[in-house]
């Protein structure tokens, strides 16, 4: 059954399939640092139509509407659950937990992901992408929010900006045209600030972990 | 939106769920022990130090030391409470006395660090040759059993393999038993059947005047090296109050115990007066002949070489952090502090790697003695770059305090560091004027001054670093010894969990 390559439009989803190979589904990242990666994107598709925001470091409810979906939903119930405002390191730390499997489970549910072929040796189910050009494909949306501006590269180019902090440089350097690491960059002074601070509050938890040995 | 409103406080799920992944005191400790590499030092540096340095105090300063640690731990430990961060000397220092200090301290830590790293093939090298040649019959030179370690360092390091952790603890407790069982059968078996207490009196730790101090406690301060890792893990620990501080003293009361014992137990098996001339016959066995030659003294010697690879291969993780923590912040070449694929810092790890391999084959090409000249030397040369940074370190924290008291007692922001501070100041100076009785080679040798002169041109260049940075790169200037969480303006987040 094809999928539009247009993915499901979740920030998340999209983080996970640049994150793993698009034909073997192999991750390109050490499993905290997916982890990790995973929750500042469930935290960046709460924050984009404002439902929460940073301020100050910690993550606060905002005006925005609530999700439709349910993960997210979960989420935001999760956030406005506490009793008092948590920092984002908090919040990334816990969400990584289960933000891998949680993400493959909704790509599974959408269609965009199937379990490997081949004998299980453990209990955890293996992905693999259903196609490989829609698994792709958000790479390629990164790469067109370089050339374009405006409210539409938003979530693209905050992609982009999470991928980066959580240890896709790499990959993108590899399938971007040369030059577009530093584009990334100049262009993530766009975003907002509280989106600019989500990817500097990631990539800070990203390198803690691997300087305290977590990683 | 509002919040879901409650009428009695609900423990937060967050952060019982975070708790739970946190780490205790036994993780914390268990690392920096595995960062201590017990065998190599009471195998490998003991006896070399009895040999090379003809000094038999050494029982008596591991003793010292560890109480002139333990009064440096109290402000170090202080310190972690404000400040998270894995090069902890050098956010310290930078922190403390300024950054251009602390870019200093930086390459100095780098050069310290990278020494012991190196060091440590000069004892696998000729020992993994000795048993290949006793066992299997194989007679390879020890630069090539050098070179093979190396070269499994270096793949393992890349491809972010590590010992596992269980592997790393059997192996420690094996460690920690065989030195304990050998210094037991040891000091059960004196020479002419009477114990001597000698070596452990202070009067060992003058016996040829005050410069045998100074020497004495460089060789004990390299056996401790390992215990000022606790603060790396302290964002990961339980209670950033309590884990770090008790895994820090819990480690020197150990080290301490284990050392003094297993040094004293060589010197009193051997003879006061004959130990020197028996580590020269004997060198490791000295360790491994406590007990007789038997299944303890060859089970000793296979883990002598398994501790020296575990150590070898921690020591190249540390040294990459510290390289990459140094590239975040731009004190090292920016390139250095990014990761490849599986967040694997590739830079990082080739520079240290490309580093051993210099030293081994300069040492191979050169044809000097390995043990004494490869792993005494750069291991003690290690140990007193690491003397240094206490040194400066305890003065650091001094400062810090003083601009604001944290809410810290006048012994843990005042005293301890300032007794830390002269003792250990007092240590660098014995240390520098008879660096030639601790490498064993007559006073006015070159390496007995370029040795410790190493580290003048690495500070010397940190500190101009230091200084264009300020000038020319004000933005990254601001963020050194800040970590990764300078980037996000907020408190170390050990700080906020002692609130």
């Amino acid at each position: 059954m094809t999928r539009p390559l247009s993915g499901t439009g979740r920030l998340a989803d999209d983080l996970y399939l640049v994150a793993h190979h698009e034909i073997t589904g192999k991750p390109h990242l050490q499993p905290r640092a997916l982890g990790l990666g995973l929750a500042g994107g469930l935290l960046g598709e709460l924050m984009l139509p404002g439902t929460i925001r940073l301020s100050s470091g910690l993550v606060v409810l905002g005006n925005g509407t609530p999700p439709g979906e349910e993960l997210s939903r979960s989420v935001l119930h999760q956030i406005a659950g506490e009793r008092e405002d948590l920092p984002a390191r908090d919040w990334l730390l816990f969400l990584a937990r289960t933000a891998p499997r949680d993400m493959a489970g909704r790509l599974a549910q959408a269609g965009y992901l199937t379990p490997a072929p081949g004998r299980r040796l453990s209990r955890s189910p293996r992905w693999v992408p259903a196609d490989p050009d829609c698994a792709f494909a958000p790479l390629v949306r990164v790469k067109a929010a370089l050339n374009t501006r405006g409210p539409a590269a938003r979530q693209p180019l905050l992609l982009g900006g999470l991928a980066a902090a959580c240890g896709l440089g790499h990959q993108l350097s590899l399938y971007l045209p040369p030059g577009a690491g530093h584009h990334l960059d100049q262009a993530a002074w766009d975003l907002d600030p509280g989106l600019q601070e989500l990817i500097a509050q990631t990539k800070a938890v990203v390198d803690s972990a691997l300087l305290a040995h977590r990683l | 939106m509002p919040r879901t409103p409650t009428t009695a406080p609900k423990p937060s799920t967050v952060s019982r769920a975070l708790a739970r992944d946190r780490l205790g005191v036994p993780s914390v400790l268990f690392f920096v022990m595995a960062g201590v590499a017990p065998l190599t030092v009471a195998a490998g540096v003991i006896p070399t130090a009895y040999q090379t340095t003809g000094l038999t105090g050494i029982p008596a300063a591991f003793l010292v030391i560890a109480v002139i640690l333990a009064i440096f731990s109290s402000g170090y430990v202080a310190m972690t409470r404000r400040i998270t961060h894995s090069g902890a000397f050098y956010a310290f220092i930078s922190r403390g006395l300024g950054r251009v200090t602390g870019v200093a301290a930086a390459l100095i830590a780098l050069l310290a660090y990278s020494f012991l790293q190196a060091g440590l093939y000069g004892a696998f090298g000729p020992n993994a040759a000795s048993e290949a040649a006793a066992h299997l019959h194989i007679h390879a030179p020890w630069w090539a059993w050098a070179l093979g370690a190396w070269a499994v360092v270096a793949v393992l390091g890349l491809l972010r393999v590590d010992i596992t952790g269980r592997v790393l603890g059997v192996l420690l407790c094996a460690e920690l038993l065989v030195i304990v069982a050998e210094t037991v059968l040891g000091l059960a078996h004196p020479a002419g059947g009477h114990l001597s207490f000698a070596t452990l009196s202070p009067a060992a730790l003058t016996s040829a005047g005050f410069g045998t101090f100074g020497v004495l406690a460089v060789v004990a301060v390299l056996g401790y090296v390992g215990f000022e890792q606790a603060p790396v893990l302290a964002e990961e620990a339980k209670n950033a109050k309590r884990t770090v501080p008790a895994a820090t003293y819990l480690a020197l009361g150990m080290i301490a115990v284990v050392y003094a014992g297993a040094s004293w137990a060589m010197a009193g098996h051997a003879g006061t007066s004959h130990v020197v001339a028996a580590a020269g016959q004997e060198g490791p066995g000295l360790l491994f002949g406590l007990g007789g030659s038997n299944i303890l003294s060859q089970a000793a010697q296979w883990l002598f070489l398994t501790s020296l690879f575990a150590a070898a291969l921690s020591f190249h993780n540390c040294v990459w952090r510290y390289i990459f923590a140094l590239g975040r912040e731009n004190v090292l070449p920016a390139a250095l502090g990014r990761t490849g694929g599986n967040n694997i810092p590739k830079a990082a790890s080739l520079v240290q790697s490309v580093t051993g391999l210099a030293v081994i084959t300069g040492y191979a090409l050169t044809g000097q003695n390995p043990m004494e000249r490869l792993f005494f030397w750069l291991g003690t040369t290690g140990g007193y770059g690491i003397l240094l940074l206490l040194t400066v370190t305890s003065v650091a924290i001094i400062a810090f305090f003083a601009r604001d008291p944290h809410g810290e007692n006048m012994w843990r922001r005042l005293i301890a560091p300032a007794l830390a501070a002269i003792l250990l100041g007092g240590i660098v100076v014995l240390a520098t004027l008879h660096y030639a009785t601790l490498l064993g080679v007559p006073a006015g040798a070159p390496a007995a001054w370029v040795l410790p002169a190493s580290y003048g041109a690495v500070a010397a260049t940190g500190l101009a670093w230091g200084l264009v940075l300020k000038i020319r790169r004000p933005q990254a200037y601001a963020a050194i010894g800040l970590g990764p969480h300078a980037v996000t303006g907020q408190a170390a987040p050990a700080a906020e969990r002692t609130r």
